[in-house]
C-alpha cells in the first residue's frame, strides 16, 4: 500500500473509531443526560446509535487491516480504539456538548476517506 | 457468595498492586519511552542531527563499512554491521576488540565493551564521533535490568512484579463492576470519585494493551524463569540459544590461519533476493580475516511481528551459503510472536505512537491506582489525622508516591540535561549521565519521604514540567537540529522528540498548577493530578 492509501487507511481508521465512541456514548442514558437534561433518554434513537457506532467500529478494523494486514491491523486497531476512546472521554468530561457535532463530522471524514481508500481499487 | 467472590479479589487488587506499585510506575514509564529508543539516541547525539542521508543500495554501504572494519578492526574477533534504516540513517559498525594480554583495566559490570563507528551510507566517511551515551539503551535496560544491581536479582524482581501486575488486573476486571456502563465516565474535581474514574478509564481504556504488555513481558524472560524445559533437553542454555537463533555454535573457535574475507555485498544480495527483496538488518562476521570466519545476515524487522528474523549463514571465505533458518515450529513461532508484541519493532511510526500512548496510559493507570489507596486510607483515619495525629503508612506511602509519580519523569529529565551539559569529551560519559538521573530521583525521593505533602507535589511536578518544557530550547542551543530546521528538513525522530518533551512538560506544568487551585483543595482533601500527567 502507497504511503497516500495508508495515510487515508490510518485517517479512515482513526475517524470512523471516534464516531463509533461517541455515537455509543450517546446512546448511554448518563451521556444523554448530560446533554439533553435529567430524565430525557433517547429512545427508539438508541438503537441506531448503538447500530452505527458498531458500524463505525467495524468500519475502523476494515481499515486498519487493509492499512497493515491482519495481524498487524488487529495489533493498529486496539490501539486506535484506545486512542478514540480518550478523545471521547476528554470531550464527554468537558465539552459535552461537542460531541454530536464532532460525531457527525468524523463519520463524514471517515466515509470520504474510505471511499477515497476503496475507489481506486474498484475503478 | 458472589459478592463475598468479588470482595475477596479487590482485597487481592488493593494489596497486589500497591506492594509493587513504585516499582511497576518505573518499569513503564522507562518501557513505555524505549519505544523511542533509537530516537532518544539519536536526540542525544546532536553530532549526527546535520548528517543527511539519503538511500543508497544496501549494498553499497555493506561495502563502505567492511573497508572501514578492515582498516581498524582486522584483529577483532566479532564484527556487528548494523545496516542503515528509517530510524538510524547511518551505518553502525562495531566490533569487539582481541582481547590485550595486559588487561589491566577491569572489564566494566560484567559487560564486554564494544568499540563501534558510523558511516554515511552513502560517502563512507566516518561521522565525527557522537558523544559517548546509552542513549535511549538506558531506558530498555532500566525497564528489566534497572541499575546499580546485579541484572540477575533485577530481572526476577522485575518479573515478580510483573506477575503481581497480572494478578491485579484480572482481580481488577472482577472487582470493577460497571466497566461498559462507565465506559466513558470521568468525573473530574470529586475526590475519591474522580480517582477511581481516572484509574478505571485509564485501566479500562487500553485493557488489551495492559493484559498484552504484562503478560508478554513475563514471556520475554521465560527461559529464566523456568528453565526446566531446556534444561531437561540440552547440556547448556548456550547451545539451547544456539538452536534458537541458528547462530554459530558456542563453542566454535578460529583456525589461527589468516585467509582474507570475502566481500560481504554479494552475500547481502544473495539473502535478500532469498527474502523476497526485504532490508537486511544485521551482518555478523565471526572470526573476521580467519580461515574459519562465518558471516550471519538477519533480516530487518518490520515484516512480521514476530520477533525472531529469519537469517542466512555464510562461508566467510569462500561467500558460500552454509545454512537458512528453518521456518520455526509452532511453540518457537509463538514465543516469537509474544516477544515480538512486546518490543514492537515491527511498528511504524504511527504504530508506534498507539504503543506510546497505550504505555502511557498504563503509567497513569498505575499512578492513579498508587494515589487511590492513599485517598481511600486518609479518609479512614480522617478525624485522627484532623486531630494531628500523623499515620506512618500513609505518609509512607504519600512519601513514595510523590517520588516515584513525580520523581521519575524529574529525574528522566535530568537524564537529558545531564546529556546536553557535561563535556562532550569527559571520561566515562554515559555513567555520568545515568547518575544524573538517579541523582535527581534520589534527592526527589528523599524530600519526599521528609515532606509528603501538597506543596512537594507541587514543587517536583513543577520542576519535572520546566526541565522537560524547556528540553526543546537546550536542544537548539547546545547544536542540536532545532525544531525550526528539523520539521523543514524532515528529521521527524528529532522533532518529534522536541515535540512530545513539550508536551509532557506542558501535562507535569498543567498538574502543578491543578493542585495549587483553592477550589480544589477544599473539593478534595487530598492532591490532584489529572491522569494524562502521570
Amino acid at each position: 500500500m502507497s504511503t497516500w492509501g495508508a495515510t487515508l487507511a490510518a485517517l479512515t481508521a482513526l475517524t470512523a473509531a471516534v464516531a463509533g465512541f461517541a455515537a455509543l456514548s450517546l446512546a448511554m442514558d448518563r451521556h444523554w443526560e448530560a446533554l439533553h437534561g435529567r430524565g430525557s433518554d433517547p429512545g427508539t434513537l438508541r438503537r441506531w446509535l448503538q447500530g452505527g457506532g458498531s458500524v463505525g467500529l467495524l468500519v475502523s478494523l476494515l481499515a486498519c487491516i487493509a492499512m497493515k494486514g491482519g495481524a498487524q491491523g488487529t495489533v493498529a486497531w486496539a490501539g486506535m480504539l484506545t486512542a478514540a476512546a480518550v478523545i471521547v472521554v476528554l470531550l464527554s468530561t468537558y465539552a459535552p456538548a461537542r460531541v454530536p457535532p464532532l460525531a457527525k463530522m468524523m463519520a463524514l471524514v471517515a466515509l470520504v476517506s474510505a471511499l477515497a481508500t476503496a475507489l481506486p481499487g474498484v475503478l | 457468595m458472589k459478592e463475598g467472590f468479588r470482595q475477596s479479589m479487590a482485597w487481592l487488587h488493593t494489596w497486589s498492586g500497591l506492594l509493587v506499585g513504585w516499582l511497576l510506575f518505573l518499569v513503564f514509564a522507562a518501557g513505555t519511552a524505549a519505544y523511542f529508543r533509537d530516537e532518544i539516541t539519536l536526540w542525544m547525539k546532536p553530532e549526527l542531527h546535520a548528517a543527511a542521508h539519503p538511500s543508497v543500495p544496501q549494498t553499497v554501504a555493506l561495502g563502505h563499512a567492511q573497508t572501514l572494519l578492515e582498516g581498524r578492526a582486522a584483529n577483532a574477533s566479532r564484527w556487528f554491521i548494523t545496516m542503515p534504516s528509517e530510524r538510524e540513517p547511518a551505518v553502525r559498525a562495531s566490533w569487539m576488540p582481541a582481547r590485550k594480554k595486559d588487561a589491566g583495566e577491569a572489564k566494566p559490570r560484567g559487560r564486554r565493551r564494544f568499540e563501534s563507528a558510523e558511516l554515511d551510507p552513502v560517502t563512507g566517511t566516518e561521522l565525527s564521533a557522537p558523544r559517548a551515551t546509552r542513549g535511549g539503551d538506558f531506558f530498555y535496560r532500566l525497564h528489566f535490568d534497572l541499575h546499580y544491581m546485579s541484572p540477575l536479582w533485577a530481572r526476577w524482581m522485575v518479573g515478580v512484579a510483573a506477575m503481581f501486575m497480572l494478578v491485579a488486573i484480572l482481580s481488577g476486571i472482577v472487582t470493577h463492576k460497571r466497566i461498559f456502563k462507565d465506559f466513558f465516565t470521568f468525573r473530574p474535581a470529586k475526590g475519591q470519585r474522580s480517582w477511581l474514574d481516572a484509574h478505571n478509564v485509564t485501566a479500562v481504556l487500553a485493557l488489551p494493551y495492559h493484559l498484552m504488555i504484562t503478560f508478554t513481558g513475563i514471556v520475554t524472560l521465560m527461559f529464566m524463569y523456568m528453565p526446566w524445559g531446556v534444561q531437561a533437553l540440552y547440556p547448556s542454555q548456550d547451545q539451547f540459544f544456539t538452536d534458537l537463533n541458528n547462530a554459530l555454535p558456542a563453542d566454535a573457535k578460529p583456525a589461527r590461519r589468516l585467509a582474507p574475507l570475502a566481500p560481504l555485498a554479494p552475500m547481502l544480495a544473495q539473502a535478500s533476493a532469498a527474502w523476497d527483496g526485504a532490508p537486511v538488518g544485521r551482518v555478523t562476521v565471526n572470526f573476521p580475516g580467519d580461515a574459519n570466519a562465518t558471516v550471519l545476515i538477519s533480516r530487518q524487522a518490520g515484516r512480521a511481528i514476530g520477533y525472531d528474523q529469519p537469517t542466512m549463514l555464510f562461508n566467510g571465505v569462500s561467500g558460500r551459503l552454509l545454512s537458512s533458518s528453518t521456518p520455526p515450529g509452532t511453540a518457537t513461532e509463538t514465543r516469537s510472536v509474544l516477544y515480538g508484541l512486546h518490543i514492537a519493532r515491527f511498528s511504524n511510526p504511527l504504530l508506534r505512537g498507539l504503543f506510546f500512548l497505550s504505555g502511557l496510559a498504563g503509567c497513569a493507570m498505575v499512578a492513579t491506582g498508587l494515589m487511590l489507596w492513599a485517598v481511600k486510607e486518609r479518609q479512614k483515619h480522617a478525624k485522627a489525622l484532623a486531630r494531628g495525629e500523623g499515620h506512618f503508612g500513609l505518609r509512607l506511602v504519600d512519601g513514595l508516591n510523590i517520588g516515584a509519580i513525580a520523581g521519575v519523569p524529574l529525574a528522566m529529565a535530568a537524564f537529558f540535561w545531564a546529556n546536553r551539559l557535561l563535556p562532550a569529551t569527559m571520561p566515562e560519559r554515559p555513567d555520568a549521565e545515568i547518575r544524573w538521573f538517579f541523582i535527581a530521583w534520589g534527592v526527589s525521593a528523599l524530600v519526599a519521604l521528609a515532606r509528603p505533602s501538597r506543596r512537594m507535589w507541587q514543587l517536583l511536578l513543577a520542576l519535572g514540567g520546566v526541565l522537560f518544557a524547556l528540553l526543546p530550547l537546550l536542544n537548539a542551543m547546545t547544536g542540536g537540529a532545532h525544531l525550526g530546521t528539523a520539521i523543514a528538513a524532515g528529521l521527524w525522530p528529532v522533532a518529534g522528540f522536541d515535540l512530545v518533551t513539550l508536551a509532557l512538560g506542558i501535562a507535569l506544568l498543567f498538574a502543578a498548577r491543578r493542585l495549587g487551585r483553592p477550589a480544589a483543595i477544599k473539593k478534595a482533601p487530598v492532591t490532584h493530578v489529572t491522569a494524562e500527567a502521570a
